[in-house]
Parts: C-alpha cells; structure tokens; sequence
C-alpha cells in the first residue's frame, strides 16, 4: 500500500490565498490522477467544499473528534493523498496539534510524506510567520508559497529582507503562484466549479456552460503555470505517482 | 464541407501605414460578395473605420479585461459572418499578447473560426519586431503581408516578402484624396462608374481580386 501523503496549506493570515492554492492542488492531483481527499477547516461552511464537494469534507481542527477523523483514517486504504486547507490563523496551532499527537514524529520517521504549504502574503507580519512555522518543519517537506495575489514584490528589491526571512529554512522550497486575472477569478467564484471545469466550460454537474472565452484562457494559461511550477517541485513523486501524466487532454 | 468563419486581423505596430483603409476595402468586398460582415474598431488615434462603414463597424477595445471579452467573445462564434478587425497600433502588442494568452488561434481552430492576420509592411524597427512575433504566433499559411505601395516605396523587408503577399497599389494624390472622404463607397463606385478603364475602378478591381484570390487559397488550404 502507498505510504499515506499529507499536505497542509495554510497560514496565519488570512486573505492570502490559501483556498485558492488548495483547489490548485485538488485539480493538479485529479488531473494526474492521483486519487485525493480534502478537509476544510473553516468550519462551519467552508470554501473548498463549495469547489470541490465530492472530495472534501469540512472539519474542526481543533476538536479531538474532527483531529480522528483525519489522522486515523490516513493508513485505510484509498486515496493516499489527503490535502487539509487550514484556516486563517490556524496554521501555527495545527502544526502544535500534529506534533501534539505524535503525527510529526510519524512523518520524520518517514511512515507519512508530510508537506506544508506555507501561503505568504505580502507584509512582513505574514513573513513573520515563517520562523514560528519552522520550528514544526522536521521531517516535513516545506514550501514557501509567493502568492502574486495583486502587485507585490515579496521584498526582492530589499536582499537582506528578503535573505533573513527567505533563507531562514534550510531545505524550504520556493514556489511561485502568478496572479490571475480579477474578473477571471471572480467568474470562476461565481460559477462554484474547479478551476479545470471552468476551463472545460462545464457546469457543477459536468453540463456544457457558457463561461467567457476570454476569461476560460485566461485561468486556463494561470493554471497551466501554477502547474509548471508544480512539476518543477515534483509534487507528483512526493505524492508517489511517478511522473505528471498525459494531462494533456484535460 | 464544414463551414468556417474568416476573421481578418488587419494590423501594424505603425499609424498610419494604411489599416483603415484595407479594412474598408475588405469590409466592402465581403459585403458585397456574402452580404454581410461585422467589422470591429479598435482605433482611438487614427481614421476610425466607424466613421466610413457605421452600418456594419461596431467599436471595441482591447485596454481592459471587459472589453477584451466583449471582442473576443464574438471573434470565437462561428456563425458564418466574417469578421474584419481594423486593430489600431496602440493596440497591436496587448491584442496579441492576449491572443496568445487565451490561446485564441488554437481554441479558433477547434470550433472553425480562421483568424487570418494581415499585417501592413512598412521598413521601419517597429514592423520587423511586430512581424517577428507574430511568426511566432500565427501559422505561416494565415499570416499576410500587405505590401502597401503607397507606405513602403521599394522592397518589402525581406524577413516580409517569404509568406503569402497582397500588394496594394499607390493611388496618385488626388484620387486618394477623393476615397479618403468618409462619405465615398468603393462598392458604390463600381457599380456607378460606367466607364472601367478608369484608374480609380481598376485599382479597385484588383484589390476585390486580390481578395478573392486570398479567401479561395485559404479555403482551399482548409478543405
């Protein structure tokens, strides 16, 4: 049986694009099929779930019963792959929670493929989130996460700045989330679908939409490199899936 | 045989070069040949194809995302009406830089909407980095240089003069003068102008031709 994948994406502030990297991830892993479920912590009504309703399930991290509910269930079979969207805020206590339970001794004795997906947004307050973070981070894969989410820079234009937060995690991984276009994501908010139905014109229930053109390319082209940057991560050898698959035809 | 809905692209990075009046010519040709084109505007700064064709010209924009939609949205529709875009050079890179983006030519392709792209030659930096791109972008066979005399007075630049080349000849000063007025129609012309050995009516029928000529190669191209 394939070792059990857990990836948290989450951070302490919130607005940062959290959700939104999450159903990247649902769609890149169900594009390359790779059998997934997910937990939405912003409970009680979760975004995640209005995206992606067959795979997730919304959940209270901080309850022991909800905690179960997740960490039990890891080694009972299919799917291997488990993404919790951790909420604003909550990032710091999860983390607290996993070591708490024995969960992050499991994933440095290697039983678990534990990874984090830090979402950073742009001010020094969510920069600060990264030592706290760090002190979590044995035994787990962790990525930094620039979300473009408007104009920002993430203080590349200030070295120093940037080395001492940036650099303050040996083994932490970069990635880059481009920002999408306003009304694209917005169209996409309105229609309630993963980013891949939108692109496919395909409504809740796989019926033929009739989303804009422009629009569809546009988060079509944001998706293809959010993916690109998922590749260059080998996200799919983390999970144990080999190589990205003939996505193509999605 | 499924049917295809042209879309000619008339552009430059230039002002000036002549756009407007290939996108009269070639909105007139279309309406008199199937009696029905959309022509699309996006000129701010130079001789609007609004003012000369209002009938079948609608203006667009291509500055902002909505306008982008309200353009493209349309261009994507096969409906068997061609369309005719006289795309201003203020306009030229975000037009193409989008095109690009949303993947225009290919998802075109899938539902039989043939963009064609006519781009005006002139010798200058501007054209040959436009033109380069758009090599880049656009299939050999759906991309045209035209050769206006009146702009570029010699040689194409050579990069220009490999594909698939529509030369539009120099009218003298007075004649141009005389089609520049917003109320003058080249089809209106043909069908008054009794005598056919005037300058004005061949050029005319040569350039009809010359279009012709272009929409049979590429439907021949597709079929």
């Amino acid at each position: 049986m394939a070792k059990p994948v857990v990836i948290v994406v989450g951070a302490d502030k919130g607005g940062v694009g959290k959700t939104t990297v999450s159903r990247t991830l649902l769609d890149y892993f169900s594009a390359n099929n790779v059998p997934t479920r997910a937990f939405d912590t912003e409970s009680p009504r979760g975004t995640l779930k209005r995206f992606h309703p067959d795979l997730t399930e919304i959940v209270d991290m901080t309850t022991t019963s909800d905690q179960m509910k997740i960490f039990d269930t890891l080694n009972s079979g299919t799917p291997s792959v488990t993404v919790i969207d951790v909420r604003a805020g909550l990032l710091s206590p999860s983390l607290a929670s996993l070591r708490d339970i024995g969960f992050l001794d499991a994933a440095k004795s290697g039983q678990i493929t534990f990874a984090v997906f830090h979402i950073l947004g742009p001010s020094i307050a969510s920069l600060d989130e990264i030592a706290e973070t760090a002190n979590f981070m044995q035994g787990a894969k962790y990525f930094l996460v620039k979300n473009f989410i408007n104009n920002t820079s993430f203080f590349e234009w200030d070295q120093s700045t940037y080395n001492s937060y940036f650099h303050r995690i040996k083994d932490a991984t970069e990635l880059t989330i481009p920002k999408l276009n306003e009304m694209a994501y917005e169209q996409v908010e309105v229609a309630s679908v993963p980013f891949l139905k939108f692109v496919a014109n395909k409504g809740t229930h796989d019926e033929a939409a009739n989303y804009s053109f422009v629009l569809r390319g546009y988060v079509r082209h944001w998706l293809a490199n959010v993916w690109s940057e998922f590749d260059r991560i080998k996200l799919t050898d983390l999970v144990g899936s080999g190589k990205p698959g003939a996505r193509g035809e999605k | 045989m499924r049917t295809t809905t042209p879309v000619y692209i008339i552009c430059s990075p230039r002002p000036l070069v002549g756009k407007t009046l290939i996108a009269r010519l070639l909105s007139e040709f279309l309406l008199l040949k199937n009696g029905n084109v959309v022509a699309f505007d996006i000129n701010l700064k130079e001789p609007s194809l609004l003012d000369y064709l209002p009938r079948v010209t609608e203006t667009a924009e291509v500055d902002d995302t909505f306008g982008k939609m309200q353009l493209m949205d349309r261009l994507i529709v096969n409906d068997a009406v061609a369309k005719v875009i006289d795309l201003g050079f203020h306009a030229f890179d975000e037009f193409f830089r989008m095109s690009e983006e949303i993947g225009f030519v290919k998802e075109a392709a899938r539902r039989g909407v043939s963009p064609v792209v006519l781009f005006v030659a002139d010798t200058d930096r501007a054209s040959a980095r436009g033109y380069a791109m758009l090599q880049q972008q656009i299939p050999t066979t759906t991309l045209v240089t035209i050769d206006n005399e009146h702009v570029v007075r010699g040689e194409l630049p050579p990069a220009m003069a490999h594909g698939r080349v529509v030369r539009i000849a120099a009218l003298p000063v007075f004649l141009k003068t005389y089609i520049d007025r917003l109320t003058f129609s080249f089809t209106t012309y043909l069908r008054n102008e009794k005598d056919s050995s005037t300058e004005l009516h061949q050029w005319i029928r040569k350039n009809y031709f010359g279009f012709r000529e272009l929409e049979l190669s590429l439907i021949l191209q597709r079929s």
